[in-house]
């Protein structure tokens, strides 16, 4: 009796042994491809949108590229507005995902437009699903203490997007989602009091 | 949650937890654990309506005063006296730290808490320089409101308090012992020299202000409603502090993902 037992235990042991090396390893290359396309965003962004030579235009062009190229602008703009999702007709959600990504254009070229030499490390990433990982990386100021900023990048099938950033463990996302939540409450609980904001921003 | 799993320390901050969540949490909405609240995104915020002024008067006042010191304090001074008044600052707050690590069971951070004002201290010039951090210490902020909980406790409800700020019940409990605890306080006050204790507070606020001139800046300027921005990201600030306090945890940990509401 316990002869099987403690036999079972070891081949199950041993199993163990053999496959947990090889799930390592396929989890140290996915988090190697997440710091590497990571690093190479970072790198494009600070060559091509920090330039003091280009128009606003140019560089929100350049921003939209990056941003459509990289994020994946859909799914953060659906989690963004949560629950209200389900009941935006499909022209509101049309509107609302069109109008999500301009705010987030306009926010993202402003910040490179005021680019003051902060320096971009990527560190280290970190599987925490079947599908995402969270690339830690920093940014140097050259006054005051560097930001952690955590990027959760998602692989669909070898094609990494980013659906979420954390600057110093605070979630883009999340804030972004209780402030459309926010805006939409006081506003009646109509997904139009929202659309209303944002076009308003647009002007 | 990691800090969950300290048997000894357990028993005696459950009894205490349990007087302590009957005596604080009556006329409230009762006890809600810090652990249920690790996994949503939610922020209990009932008095939101008075929240609200006050939130409306604490940002009349940055915008009229407090801001415009905070800039002229980052333009007047170079970035090694401010890196100074930080050091200096944060190494006066240390003893503190040292007893919230103690009461959350955090022996090691306890340590290297202690280890860090020692040598600031002493080798720092007075705390000054923060020598421990440049020899692999890092600075971790410790609170009464954490060590709450790290015993158990919810945040109660969001609390936003005239000048301070964003806070919780909890959090302002937590601060209301620190403040009667405080070692600088006690030192001021038994002296008589009671400047020491409102000079103090008055640079830390501006040292902690400067810091935040283009964080405040981007919120105020990409929020649609700045009042629910600076709540989400308080409370999940504060939530990431909270998970924080095991010393064997690796940083990322201290980020929690949600996958409520990804497709």
């Amino acid at each position: 009796m316990t002869i099987t037992l403690s036999r079972r235990l070891m081949i199950v042991g041993m199993a163990l042994a053999l496959l947990l090396p090889a799930g390592a390893a396929m989890a140290d290359k996915r988090d190697d491809a997440a710091v590497g396309f990571v690093q190479k965003m970072g790198d494009i962004a600070l060559t091509e949108l920090t330039g003091k030579n280009i128009t606003g235009k140019e560089r929100e062009g350049r921003v939209r590229e990056l941003l459509r190229k990289n994020f994946d602008v859909n799914a953060i703009g659906r989690f963004a507005l949560g629950k209200h999702w389900n009941t935006a007709t499909e022209a509101q959600r049309k509107e609302y995902l069109s109008l999500f990504e301009d705010m987030i254009v306009r926010t993202y070229a402003q910040r490179f437009g005021e680019y003051a030499g902060q320096q971009f490390n990527v560190k280290s990433a970190k599987a925490i699903s079947e599908r995402d990982s969270i690339v830690n990386s920093q940014v140097v100021q050259k006054d005051g203490p560097p930001v952690a900023v955590d990027w959760r990048v998602r692989n669909n099938a070898g094609n990494l997007k980013v659906i979420d950033v954390f600057i110093e463990n605070v979630s883009m996302a999340i804030t972004q989602r209780s402030d459309f939540d926010a805006v939409i409450q006081r506003g009646g609980g109509k997904v139009e009091a929202l659309l209303e904001s944002l076009r308003q921003r647009k002007k | 949650m990691p800090f969950m799993s300290r048997p000894k320390t357990q028993i005696a901050a459950k009894t205490f937890a349990m007087l302590m969540c009957a005596f604080l949490l009556t006329a409230t909405t009762g006890c809600t654990s810090a652990k249920s609240e690790m996994h949503t995104t939610a922020v209990n915020d009932p008095l939101e309506p008075l929240n609200r002024g006050v939130f409306a008067f604490n940002n009349a006042l940055d915008r009229a005063l407090i801001e415009p010191a905070a800039k002229v304090y980052n333009f007047l001074t170079p970035d090694f006296f401010r890196a100074g008044v930080q050091n200096f600052m944060r190494n006066l707050r240390t003893p503190l730290i040292v007893a919230n690590n103690v009461l959350q069971g955090d022996f090691k951070g306890a340590g290297v808490a202690s280890a860090r004002f020692v040598i600031n201290t002493v080798g720092g010039v007075a705390g000054l320089f923060d020598v421990a951090g440049a020899n692999g210490m890092p600075f971790e902020p410790e609170d009464f409101g954490q060590t709450l909980a790290v015993w158990g406790f919810g945040e109660g409800f969001y609390l936003v308090l005239p000048v301070i700020g964003p806070s919780s019940l909890r959090d302002t409990a937590g601060l209301a012992v620190d403040t009667v605890a405080d070692p600088v306080r006690l030192y001021a006050f038994n002296r008589d020299e009671e400047w020491i204790y409102y000079t103090r507070g008055i640079v830390e606020g501006l040292d902690t202000r400067a810091r935040l001139v283009t964080a405040v800046r981007d919120m105020r300027r990409n929020s649609l409603d700045y009042y629910a921005a600076v709540r989400s990201a308080y409370t999940q600030k504060r939530r990431s502090l909270v998970r924080d306090v095991n010393p064997d945890a690796p940083k990322a940990q201290a980020v929690q993902y949600y996958d409520e509401g990804w497709e």
